[in-house]
């Protein structure tokens, strides 16, 4: 299927809800960073090899990043909105039972560490950094926005974003310890 | 998003030639099957798959699908010598290009059978719209008659025709709305080749900047 169109060779593209925004558009940004995070999320996943359940639990995270794009991609006052699958308490609850999961059998953190080690821990502090930057994104949109089902979403997403800059953060340690790697601590 | 694209198969009834190169197909319709007039379904025969727009509306008995012969359309040829009663599959329904009702006036615009998803909406009740079809010839204005009556305004466009129909225009679609359309906000509905979505874009992002556009790319 042919991707192109030209449309946005002038500077400006769509929202899913029809509007035309220019691509450094608030709007455009904050989703422009979690596609760039799920890329990111790709890299990692490819470096996987023996690990099925994490390579599921990236795929699934995928999935949510798409779905919090699609909020976003979307004018809160659109009637599209109600096309949206909404982001569910449960989605969130699946990265806590993965954090607790990957926490337990990890050494005790005794202060910062340098990110890097294993490349799969390498990759996952960068999903974390990029996360967090997409929580920064993202924030802003909820200013001046009417309460109901957009803001609704809106917080959720970045209660998901939260949590999930905290499962990048113990899944780069839980790749540094399954590979036999001592995470490196900050000596000032 | 919600979608609940599942696969089907269905038994081809009918075949029904519109002009030279373009006919239409008549599918049994699965009970389980529902779809938004606008979506499109993903057609599979002998290994070969492609999307197509549905015609008809969600409460027709049969669902219909306008193709195009196209130079090396592999699916296309196929189905258009397909005997009747075989068996198709197709996945679907997919795609969001569905009518929003809005205060803005709605613009469909169509090259080709980039008609065919208008038609289903045109069929399902929607009225009160302005449609442009983009033609190279008046043999391929299918559903004239059809849109004419749940339109506001349908405007024929004929780009290589010396001979024009009554009510037709001269030219593209981009040039009609560069030249007639009234400047203000619309809701665009944009669904044909590739070059009339980017030149229509474009013209919309210039002339008509306080629009909503919504796109279904042919291909």
């Amino acid at each position: 299927m042919k991707i192109y169109t030209g449309t946005g060779d002038r500077g400006k593209t769509s929202l899913f809800s029809g509007e035309r925004l220019f691509k450094n558009n608030a709007r455009i940004d904050a989703y422009g960073d979690i596609d760039e995070l799920n890329s990111i999320l790709g890299a990692l996943t490819a470096h996987f090899s023996d690990e099925k359940a994490l390579i599921e639990e990236m795929r699934q995270i995928q999935s949510d990043l798409m779905q919090l794009s699609a909020w976003l991609a979307t004018t809160p006052d659109s009637a599209l909105i109600e096309s949206l699958a909404e982001i569910s308490t449960e989605q969130i609850a699946f990265l806590e039972k993965a954090i607790d999961r990957l926490q337990k059998g990890l050494p005790v953190l005794k202060g910062f560490i340098l990110p890097g080690g294993h490349i799969t821990a390498a990759w996952a502090h960068v999903a974390r950094t990029v996360c967090r930057r997409s929580e920064r994104k993202v924030l802003p949109l909820l200013n001046n926005l009417p309460e109901g089902k957009a803001a609704e979403q809106y917080r959720k997403s970045l209660v998901y974003l939260n949590r999930l800059s905290d499962y990048l953060f113990v899944l780069a340690r839980h790749c540094n310890h399954i590979h036999g790697i001592s995470d490196k601590l900050w000596k000032r | 998003m919600k979608t609940g694209v599942q696969t089907y198969t269905v038994t081809l009834l009918k075949r029904k030639w519109l002009s030279k190169k373009t006919f239409e197909i008549f599918l049994s319709l699965p009970p389980a099957f529902t779809f938004k007039p606008g979506q499109r379904i993903s057609l599979i025969l002998d290994g070969h798959e492609r999307d197509y727009s549905i015609v008809s509306a969600p409460q027709e008995s049969e669902l219909t699908l306008c193709i195009r012969m196209v130079t090396g359309g592999k699916l296309s040829a196929l189905l258009s010598v397909a005997d009747i009663g075989i068996s198709i599959s197709f996945n679907g329904p997919c795609g969001y290009f569905t009518y929003k009702p809005s205060s803005r006036p709605a613009v469909f615009v169509a090259t080709g059978t980039g008609i065919a998803p208008f038609c289903s909406m045109a069929r399902s009740g929607i009225s009160g719209f302005t449609i442009l079809h983009g033609v190279g010839l008046s043999d391929d204005l299918y559903y004239a008659s059809q849109l004419r009556q749940s339109a506001r305004k349908y405007i024929p466009c004929l780009s290589g025709s010396k001979e024009l129909p009554a009510n037709a225009f001269p030219g593209k679609v981009t040039q009609y709305l560069e030249r007639h359309l009234t400047p203000g906000a619309y809701d665009f509905y944009l669904c044909g080749l590739s070059k009339m979505i980017r030149d229509v874009t474009h013209l919309i992002d210039v002339r008509f900047p306080e629009s909503l556009v919504y796109t279904e790319l042919f291909y």
